[in-house]
């Protein structure tokens, strides 16, 4: 009797309230905002200092030069000169970089992952030939630093002969020199749009068809032919989209509708939208956060950490709509005016007396000594872009491939001799058990590789390639707005991280194991 | 006639041979594991293999069904001789099932999706046959209810039960056994016992490398005791236990009973 009672009032000294200073939340938290506003604090401080001090020197610090003719040409590019049609400004020059970082980050991701697989794979094989030959390249290739290696692809690509119209294996098809390779271009002609949407749309009913073949496969068992049927399909769409798909064109009204709909959108509507928006995520949040407080009896007592939290996304919330209506009111218009050039760009692409043809193709044309600008000619490889491309590709692969050989070693043997003795044959055994368990480790370090590669990029600035790096270094030069250049750089940069990692973490959930 | 098949059964002797090994031998680098292994498994026996640990009985089994290739010697399983030709490997994993010490079981897939992969993938049986044998082997195993479970969230008993299931599922003439109880807690080892002695009452024949005596005295038509890579002794439980004919049979049994 005497002992429960004493536990009672245990229990009831543990609910009770400590003075504030011996309070581990109040302390934690309070730590957390302090340090959170030290740290926006020291922020503001460098950058009004850099301002000032800058503008004392006469160089005021801001975007607004983003306008300025760019006064400077591009190596290789959607557009590498400035032309009446086309104007070259200084942010149009950095989208240009930005789009060649682009390119080469995402062929080298292609690229790396699949020479990466390859040998990572056969340094595990049981071919002695394949296994040491893996372990050379690896080894090769992951110790020599990488600017290295791309310097040395430029030395080795610039010493092809020089640029000639018949320099190359087919004459007047596929011109290799010093300057590059180029090979015929196929383009998206007229009919593209038309064509895409028209498949797009195929391509749903073909989906439809594939779930009730992939269910009768699972009712009856054998072959029923689901894969030739869905290829025999996909082939059927292609053909009708490539011939038949005038029809699409009426697309063309519904997006100019689309068009001056968004335009006319009044700004205080998305204003309070947006803010609508943040206030309503917040009150989601909060929701969730209350849900998963609930207990089979009622909500549970909150926590000091709880109201903390509450409280929390609750000035999360405000702050954020406060910003959208009073604080940045540009960024409603720039939704607004996106939006409406976005669906007038689309309309453009659809009927009014386009061609129904949605690809064409074009020969390298060549014009005093170099390529003639990309995208008007056949596509071309620049030395610069070849010599960044294989050093980061073959460089990354070798990186990949041990943590393909990691991730399937991590995989226990028990598994493939379970796999085995149940008859499963080993494309089976591995396609079924031991890769789904590999890419679970394969994933993080993986994305890690990609970002790498992507960060790497910026080295095309030792070889010229005209990336988001090189291509900033030059406007800077111009202008001396060092600090606002390296702002949009760690802006790119960060969000292309961002996406990678969060593309990856998505799939890593997806393959997540459960256990408990 | 070798000793292996000297002490068979007049009753045993009338069956048909499922497995014989002739002269079986396995180097694993200078280390030899099988040093010529002569062995006849007749129609639903169960065998029990018995031995220090590092004395070939895994090797053995698991050459039965060619996770470890043997170098000299033959073995015939169910009138097919395990060779590198593929097809013959494939064919008799098919009908040899496999319970590890580890389970092994797949942890990315469900209960339901590790029993039904091999059936849908190597048997080619429709999606729903192959659920409804999974349910009716759960049933018997005595674990229904967790057929929507990933093995992580088993006990060690029921993931054992399930690595049973999953190997019946192939519907195998022959099921092989490799020490299934001895990862397991002690209060879990019965309940895979009783699904075994199910099993083997239903007449399946069975090859169980163990170190449970009282399965082995209870279950076992014959018991083999290997040490150094051969086989030492074989016979009928009671004259196993009672009246071991070799020494090192007399020293092994002494020093674990």
């Amino acid at each position: 009797m005497t002992s429960t009672t004493h536990a009672t009032s245990l229990a009831a000294d543990s609910q009770r309230r400590p003075p504030f200073w011996r309070n581990t939340t109040l302390i934690k938290w309070t730590v957390q905002v302090a340090v959170l506003f030290t740290v926006l604090a020291a922020f503001w401080f460098l950058i009004t200092q850099a301002r000032s001090n800058l503008s004392a020197r006469g160089i005021p610090v801001g975007y607004d030069w983003f306008d300025d003719p760019a006064n400077f040409q591009l190596g290789e590019g959607i557009q590498t000169v400035d032309s009446p049609e086309r104007r070259l400004t200084m942010s149009r020059a950095l989208w240009v970089g930005m789009a060649n970082t682009f390119r080469v980050a995402i062929a080298g991701i292609i690229f790396a992952t699949i020479i990466g697989v390859i040998v990572g794979v056969s340094r595990l094989s049981k071919n002695y030939v394949a296994r040491r030959a893996s372990s050379v390249y690896v080894e090769m290739l992951r110790n020599v630093p990488i600017l290295v290696q791309i310097i040395l692809w430029l030395a080795i690509l610039g010493s092809i002969g020089a640029l000639t119209p018949d320099t190359g294996p087919i004459k007047g098809w596929v011109i290799v020199s010093q300057k590059g390779i180029s090979i015929p271009r196929v383009f998206l002609a007229d009919g593209f749009y038309q064509f895409l949407s028209l498949f797009l749309l195929l391509s749903v009913g073909i989906w439809f068809v594939r779930r009730r073949l992939v269910a009768r496969q699972e009712r009856l068992g054998g072959n029923q032919h689901v894969g030739s049927i869905t290829t025999a399909l996909v082939v059927a769409a292609l053909v009708v989209s490539w011939f038949a798909n005038a029809p699409m064109a009426f697309l063309r009204g519904v997006f100019a509708s689309l068009e001056s709909a968004w335009g006319s959108i009044p700004q205080v509507v998305v204003q309070v939208g947006l803010a609508a928006l943040a206030v309503g995520v917040g009150a989601l949040r909060v929701r969730a956060f209350l849900q998963s407080r609930r207990t089979p009896a009622g909500l549970a007592k909150l926590t000091d950490d709880d109201w903390f939290r509450l409280l929390f996304i609750a000035l999360v919330a405000i702050v954020a709509a406060f910003i959208v209506l009073r604080v940045w009111p540009g960024l409603s218009s720039w939704l607004i005016n996106s939006g409406r050039d976005f669906f007038g760009v689309l309309s453009d692409k659809f009927g009014d007396g386009r061609g129904t043809r949605p690809l064409d193709a074009m020969r390298p044309t060549l014009s005093t000594g170099r390529f003639v600008n990309y995208g008007t000619t056949g596509l071309t490889m620049t030395v610069f872009y070849a010599s960044l491309f294989f050093g980061l590709v073959f460089y990354t692969s070798a990186f990949i491939a041990e943590v393909v050989r990691g991730g399937i070693l991590a995989v226990p043997t028990g598994q493939g001799e379970a796999a085995a003795a149940l008859g499963l044959s080993r494309g089976q055994a591995l396609r079924k058990v031991i890769l789904p368990q590999a890419f679970r480790v394969i994933m993080p370090p993986l994305g890690n590789q990609y970002l790498n590669l992507t960060k790497n990029t910026s080295l095309g600035i030792a070889v010229g390639f005209s990336e988001i790096v090189q291509v900033g270094q030059t406007v800077y030069n111009k202008n001396s707005q060092t600090l606002a250049v390296f702002s949009i750089y760690m802006m790119f940069f960060l969000a292309c991280s961002l996406t990678i990692s969060s593309i990856v973490n998505y799939i890593n959930r997806r393959l997540a194991i459960v256990e408990r | 006639m070798s000793i292996a098949d000297q002490s068979l059964t007049t009753e045993l002797a009338s069956r048909n041979d499922v497995i014989v090994c002739r002269g079986v031998k396995k180097w694993f680098g200078d280390f030899q594991a099988l040093r010529g292994v002569d062995l006849t498994v007749k129609d639903r026996e169960v065998l029990v293999v018995l031995g220090p640990s590092g004395s070939g009985k895994s090797t053995l089994i698991r050459c039965i069904n060619r996770l470890e290739a043997h170098q000299e010697g033959s073995i015939v399983v169910d009138g097919v001789e395990l060779t590198n030709d593929l097809r013959n490997i494939e064919k008799i994993r098919s009908e040899v099932g496999m319970v590890f010490q580890q389970f092994n079981l797949f942890p990315h897939l469900t209960v339901l999706d590790n029993i039904t992969l091999a059936p849908v993938w190597v048997r080619k049986k429709p999606k729903a046959d192959a659920l409804a044998k999974a349910m009716e082997l759960l049933e018997r195993v005595g674990i229904p209810e967790q057929a929507a479970k990933f093995p992580g969230q088993l006990s060690g008993g029921q993931q054992q039960r399930v690595a049973i299931a999953r190997a019946l599922a192939m519907e195998p003439k022959i099921m092989l056994f490799d020490e299934p109880t001895s990862a397991l807690d002690p209060e879990m080892i019965k309940e895979v016992l009783d699904v075994m002695k199910e099993l083997a009452n239903s007449g399946m024949t069975m090859i169980v490398v163990t170190h449970e005596m009282g399965f082995a005295r209870e279950v076992a038509d014959r018991l083999v005791f290997m040490e150094s890579g051969e086989i030492v002794e074989v016979g009928t439980p009671d004259q196993f236990f009672s009246a071991p004919r070799e020494e090192r049979t007399k020293k092994f049994l002494s020093q674990i009973l």
